[in-house]
């Protein structure tokens, strides 16, 4: 088929420490599997949404690389350990460099790659994290959504990485299963909103209720 | 999950379901019916909803500029029973507003061919999900289930419904503003469809809805002054010639099952922003743009042109110029007449293994199906020149038509009678048939006075003439009965 189709890149980096063991990985698991089905049921997300999965704990390791819907087979994972979160950030800015198509003078190029983080806690490798950050400030490439799960959880990290921060206040399945339901709904609006002026921000559905935005 | 109770303006009660995370648009969000007979909508940004002229467009939308209402019971001026109930078909019309507990609105829910079922796919899981039309227009065909997909004959018919809706719509003065593949549900399979999300229409004389569109049917002209704050007179906003340009896209998408203006020239190597603004908006250019060929696919197939002359004419306006040109592009009731022109010339492909099944054959000097290269041949070519005759000049006859005949093809009023359109107004009562008999062909009367056998004796109805080569008969002894002309494949 012709390749002047632009795709649009779309990272998950989910916290799989430890903390997370139990309901809250199991709640992952589930969001993931609800995401994907709710996507492949959107013609515009199905033609356009590319996804990658980025899992993060004592080690941040891209367990699937962007791959198209029709494709994706959801990955296995589990929680133990610490928090790589800078690890996963070095790990983002890589792929993107190599997945992400660049436009240039004869090829189309993809659309700014759409990244949601979720985490539980704070990063525990912060000599990593603020190198990822500064790396990060530098590319300026893709449009960040980081959310901070249950009471642990510290934004002021996650300010450094982004604007768009959301906080969901327990680590429950329910919260998740919104969390994931508000991923999805952001995804299918980018993929058929448009860009009224090059650069402009990214329109975003309101989140879900319980849900506090952080300014 | 429970119930809730929606008071109208008219003091009417009505219950809809509650349910977590309602399907949500990017004006409204949705809850059904506990029937799923109508559903309430209401609007995400509340402040919307506190707009007294939202309210008050909402007003005449459902009253005096509703299409599916008859005049008598209080819809559009001048329209009947029959018209209300023709165009109850093609739109999905708001029928009451909303007080409590909030401002919204009730429509009823699609026709049940316009959701999937459950044997829609076998790779997705569809059941239950609107038609949008780009199921069915983009690469994800291939997921669907052939018999989902139509043929090039139901795309040309779900064409006219559609061109037939919004002529019907500007025709009140009203646009849609938001016309795309998102708010028109189509059903291939039965030919038919549906325009919905109908609150944000463009009202004569009431304040525009702030809309922007649906990226790809936005008009070149909007893109370019989108970055500019509403109410800027410099601000292109959408309007009827908008919705002119995101028709003959959709018309284009239904025909060809790709965009007219997506194609593989790189605008800007700047960023994917800049590039995919520059194609849609100030430096747009058709895939099939006749002299400059830089944004045409290698694989085109087919084009145009395979359309036969009244759709290229009327593409090639819409999209050369006037794509630039709000002013230049064709009207909703020329697609109308244009599609339904060409509605007669279609032919079946012999062709079992062809998807398209229907073509239209235009150039009979080489009579070939454009999607699988199948020829036609020549005894299966015949066709009707219908000629009217001209007011005072008694024996000069014009050309008013022309019309492929096929095994079993029905004649309708509109083929027999001058003056007459197949419009929603229109006797769909089947007059006459064309049929193969043996080696030869047949015209049946099924149903018209008066028509007469080239030799002019009276054909009665339940007998048939012979369809020859150079054939000249009355179709209809009505007082503007059209002459018919035969021409066979030779």
């Amino acid at each position: 088929m012709a390749d002047f189709f632009r795709r649009l890149p779309v990272y998950l980096l989910l916290d799989c420490s430890g903390s997370m063991m139990g309901e809250p990985i199991e709640a992952v698991r589930q969001g993931v599997k609800a995401l994907l089905s709710e996507l492949r049921g959107d013609p515009q997300a199905l033609e356009t949404a590319y996804l990658s999965v980025i899992t993060f704990d004592s080690q941040a390791r891209q367990i699937m690389p962007l791959t198209e819907l029709m494709q994706f087979q959801e990955p296995e994972i589990k929680a133990s350990g610490a928090t790589a979160l800078g690890g996963a950030l070095s790990v983002l800015i890589d792929c993107i460099d190599q997945e992400v198509r660049k436009s240039t003078e004869t090829q189309k190029g993809d659309w700014r790659p759409l990244v949601f983080i979720l985490t539980d806690g704070s990063p525990s490798d912060m000599e990593e994290f603020n190198k990822a950050v500064a790396r990060l400030k530098d590319v300026k490439v893709a449009n960040i959504i980081a959310c901070a799960a249950g009471s642990k959880a510290d934004t002021t990290y996650l300010r450094q990485i982004t604007e768009n921060v959301l906080m969901m206040n327990t680590l429950s399945a329910g919260d998740m299963a919104q969390f994931f339901a508000w991923v999805s709904g952001s995804i299918k609006m980018s993929s058929k909103s448009v860009d009224a002026k090059p650069g402009g921000p990214i329109e975003l559905p309101p989140p879900p209720q319980g849900f506090v935005v952080v300014p | 999950m429970g119930l809730a109770e929606a008071t109208l303006t008219d003091g009417r009660k009505l219950s809809y379901v509650i349910k977590d995370n309602p399907p949500r648009g990017g004006m409204k969000h949705t809850y059904f019916a506990p029937d799923k007979s109508y559903v309430v909508q209401f609007f995400n940004n509340p402040e919307i909803a506190r707009d007294p002229n939202i309210h008050k467009r909402l007003e005449a939308i459902i009253g005096k500029y509703n299409p599916t209402l008859s005049e008598a019971a209080g819809g559009a001026r001048g329209n009947s029973e029959a018209m209300a109930r023709y165009f109850s078909n093609s739109f999905c019309w708001p029928t009451a507003i909303v007080r409590e507990p909030e401002f919204g609105i009730v429509c009823p829910a699609y026709p049940a061919n316009f959701f999937f079922r459950q044997d829609a796919s076998e790779v997705l899981e569809l059941w239950g999900k609107d038609k949008r039309s780009n199921w069915f227009t983009s690469r994800n065909r291939r997921f669907l289930q052939p018999k989902e997909l139509g043929d090039f004959r139901s795309m040309l018919q779900m064409s006219i419904v559609l061109a037939r809706a919004i002529r019907r719509m500007h025709q009140a003065g009203l646009a849609h503003s938001d016309l795309s593949c998102n708010n028109v549900l189509i059903d291939p399979q039965t030919g038919s469809c549906v325009v919905i999300d109908i609150d944000s229409l463009v009202v004569p004389g009431l304040f525009p809805p702030e809309v922007v569109g649906t990226r790809g049917y936005i008009a070149p002209e909007v893109m370019e002054s989108m970055s500019l704050p509403f109410g800027d007179p410099e601000r292109k906003l959408p309007c009827a010639y908008t919705d002119l340009h995101a028709l003959a896209v959709l018309l284009y998408e239904y025909l060809l099952l790709r965009h007219p203006l997506l194609g593989p020239k790189i605008f800007s190597a700047d960023s994917p922003e800049e590039d995919d603004y520059l194609a849609l908006g100030p430096k747009a250019l058709f895939i099939e743009d006749p002299k400059d060929q830089s944004n045409r696919p290698d694989d085109l197939g087919v084009t145009i042109g395979d359309l036969g002359p009244a759709l290229e004419e009327l593409f090639l306006r819409a999209f050369v110029d006037g794509l630039h040109h709000p002013n230049a592009r064709p009207t909703a009731m020329e697609w109308e007449k244009a599609l339904v022109k060409t509605w007669d010339l279609l032919h079946p492909c012999e062709n079992p293994d062809c998807a398209a099944k229907w073509f239209v054959l235009h150039d009979t000097a080489h009579p070939v199906c454009p999607f699988c290269g199948h020829p036609v041949r020549k005894d299966r070519i015949v066709r009707l020149h219908l000629k009217s005759q001209l007011r005072g000049s008694a024996g000069r006859w014009a050309g008013a038509g022309e019309v492929n005949v096929y095994h079993n093809m029905p004649l309708f009023r509109w083929h027999l009678v001058a003056n007459t359109f197949p419009d929603e107004k229109a006797d769909r009562t089947m007059l006459a048939y064309a049929c193969r008999y043996g080696d030869q062909w047949l015209l049946v009367n099924h149903g018209v006075r008066g028509m007469k056998s080239p030799g002019g004796s009276l054909v009665p109805e339940g007998q048939a003439l012979l369809l020859k080569d150079g054939a000249v008969f009355l179709a209809s002894g009505e007082e503007k009965g059209l002459l018919i002309e035969v021409s066979c494949g030779k």
